[in-house]
């Protein structure tokens, strides 16, 4: 990959006395798709914004390239959005939705239709060309927005919550044909969610975002397994949040001096009351099953040991039942999964 | 199917409403054709005079005409000043709605004769002397029509999202002027259309303002009718007709065209 294509530099801004973004910095490569991942008011929709000129930062600076495209006007930008409302103009077709961002520029009525052709035919909407927005199905008309700023070849794509105002099965047919298409492409992309499960399946890279701040990022595979610190830790999975003395009573003496812990919920076995001798340098606890909950091909247990909930995932493969309900279990912890976690803010 | 399960006791009460509503202009109807019509229950003999009278007497199209172009001049204006207005403070300053709304509902509050004499008193004389005139007439039209004006062109401008709409058109690469011509003028339209006719058909009815203000010096179909109530029933009971089917003809025309809007929107 290359030098940074899109660098934000200390990105501020302010909504009356709240500080939605604080001196955010963030750059991306050529052709990466990155997420911004965070709960709703952490900023990341302001970021998006900030970057199609939709917004005014209250400091800081937007370069692509050579060129600081912060002080352009947005139609200058280069750089496409599909909104969460999709934003279609209903008074055009499919079609001339498409077109529309190639007549803006100028292009020529034959450049225009092989475009559109093409386009239609990415999308998979060749038969509904002729057809109205408000004809199409919600993952239709998200098609259709996507194959409308596609269409001026922008140099990156902006996705806001692309996804969030579809069903559940869509959106994860949706979220593959957009990661599909934007690897064919090779398009630099920033995709704003709120779902995680969406944010590990489509990304690059991820950006963790919380009150206006970048707070973890790197790859899905690296957030999951190494979250940094406890806001992350939650947010990513359900990961258990052990605070140094519980990490103490589960697991002897905690080593570190971090002030919590996290411990994956996959990552500790349960055993029938019968079974005895830990592995290794694994140690086991007694514990009682609170709650059992089935979530397709995992089973979660809440299990509560020596005064401490954890939450334990276990493979849902129909013959290892761990017990009923306030049944007595032993727990297999491997101390090499204690995660120490950074003070917030850190 | 819905029609045919209500019961009777319904459709008698329908009815009776019906009656009660449409006796009145229904014997206004009949009183036009009249010609003598004294102690029996129906007239006694008919006549097409009164109709007739009417067509001939010059004054009678010549109120109808000024009306007509006062209330067309007036929407216009209104539509004019208002749509950009209306446009440009809806999505570039939200912060104004809320003074916007205070001042529209203004012209419910202020009750048609206190504010007819208070532009009276405003407008004769002065720097601005314009009592009297067809002026002051259709400046105080403007004002009458402002909260169906504004409020048909904002809601119009809500229900298609015009902000998100008008920002992915700038992303695409139109100016705002082109925006707003290409994406959000062929939307807002059919609601926009409404609101004028709305507007148009209120002004048209407007009698208290008229009068007041200009009642002496240019007769509208208002002023006219006003006139002629004293001068004969049988005449005034013409000419309420045809005011009426002009409104009622007027207000098809808005319906229709509402429905075939709508239509367009939902191809």
């Amino acid at each position: 990959m290359s030098a940074s294509y899109l660098e934000l530099r200390g990105i501020r801004k302010m909504f009356g006395d709240s500080t939605v973004l604080n001196d955010v910095d963030l750059s991306i490569h050529e052709g990466e798709l990155v997420t911004l991942l965070g709960p709703s008011g952490c900023g990341k929709s302001t970021l998006l914004r900030c970057i199609a000129g939709l917004t005014e930062p209250d400091g800081g600076s937007i370069m692509m390239g050579p060129t600081n495209i912060g002080e352009l006007p947005p139609r200058r930008r280069e750089v496409g959005m599909v909104f969460q409302s999709y934003a279609l103009f209903p008074n055009l077709t499919v079609y001339e939705n498409i077109e529309y961002g190639l007549k803006m520029r100028g292009a020529d009525k034959k450049e225009r239709q092989s475009r559109c052709e093409e386009l239609l035919a990415l999308v998979d909407l060749e038969n509904k060309k002729e057809a109205y927005p408000q004809q199409l199905s919600g993952g239709q008309q998200q098609r259709v927005a996507l194959a409308r700023s596609l269409a001026v070849q922008p140099k990156v794509l902006l996705l806001d919550e692309p996804l969030s105002a579809l069903d559940a099965k869509i959106r994860k047919s949706l979220r593959t044909e957009i990661r599909d298409i934007q690897k064919r492409l090779k398009m630099t992309t920033i995709f704003v969610t709120h779902d995680q499960e969406e944010a590990l399946t489509v990304s690059d890279r991820i950006c963790i975002m919380n009150n206006g701040n970048i707070v973890q990022d790197g790859s899905p595979e690296e957030l999951y397994a190494k979250p940094r610190t406890e806001f992350v830790a939650r947010f990513m999975g359900s990961y258990n949040v052990l605070s140094r003395e519980e990490a103490g009573r589960l697991f002897g003496v905690a080593g570190g001096s971090a002030a919590s812990y996290a411990l994956r919920p996959e990552s500790v076995r349960l055993l029938p009351a019968s079974a005895g001798e830990a592995r290794g340098d694994r140690r086991v606890a007694d514990g009682t099953i609170e709650s059992i909950s089935v979530l397709g091909n995992i089973v979660r247990y809440s299990v509560v040991s020596s005064g401490v909930k954890l939450t334990v995932d276990a493979l849902n493969d129909g013959q290892s039942h761990r017990g009923d309900e306030g049944a007595t279990v032993v727990l297999e912890l491997d101390p090499s999964q204690l995660l120490a976690l950074e003070k917030e803010g850190a | 199917m819905i029609k045919s399960r209500a019961g009777w006791s319904h459709r008698a009460l329908m009815l009776l409403l019906m009656v009660y509503l449409l006796l009145p202009l229904a014997a206004t109807l009949l009183y036009g054709f009249a010609k003598q019509w004294q102690t029996t229950v129906l007239p006694e003999s008919w006549t097409f005079e009164w109709f007739s009278e009417m067509f001939r007497d010059l004054r009678f199209l010549e109120a109808l005409w000024t009306s007509l172009y006062l209330c067309a001049i007036s929407v216009a204006l209104s539509l004019a000043v208002m749509l950009p207005a209306v446009f440009v403070i809806t999505v570039y300053l939200p912060k104004w709605e809320t003074f916007m709304k205070g001042i529209v509902v203004l012209p419910y509050a202020v009750p048609g004769v206190v504010a007819a004499v208070g532009l009276i008193r405003a407008y004769s004389g002065g720097p601005i002397d314009i009592a009297g005139t067809a002026y002051i007439l259709i400046g105080a039209y403007f004002i009458v029509v402002l909260p169906y004006m504004y409020q048909g062109i904002r809601n119009s401008l809500i229900t298609v999202s015009a902000v998100e709409l008008l920002h992915s058109a700038e992303l695409l690469g139109a100016s705002r002027k082109r925006a707003f011509v290409t994406v959000i003028l062929p939307n807002i339209w059919p609601g926009v259309i409404i609101s004028t006719l709305l507007s148009f058909s209120v002004l048209f009815g407007e009698f208290v303002l008229t009068n007041m203000l200009v009642g002496g010096h240019i007769q509208t179909i208002q002023v006219y009718l006003y006139r002629r109530v004293g001068e004969s029933g049988h005449l005034a009971s013409a000419i309420a007709i045809t005011y009426f089917l002009f409104i009622l003809a007027l207000s098809t025309v808005l319906m229709k065209l509402g429905k075939k809007m709508n239509g367009v929107a939902e191809k």
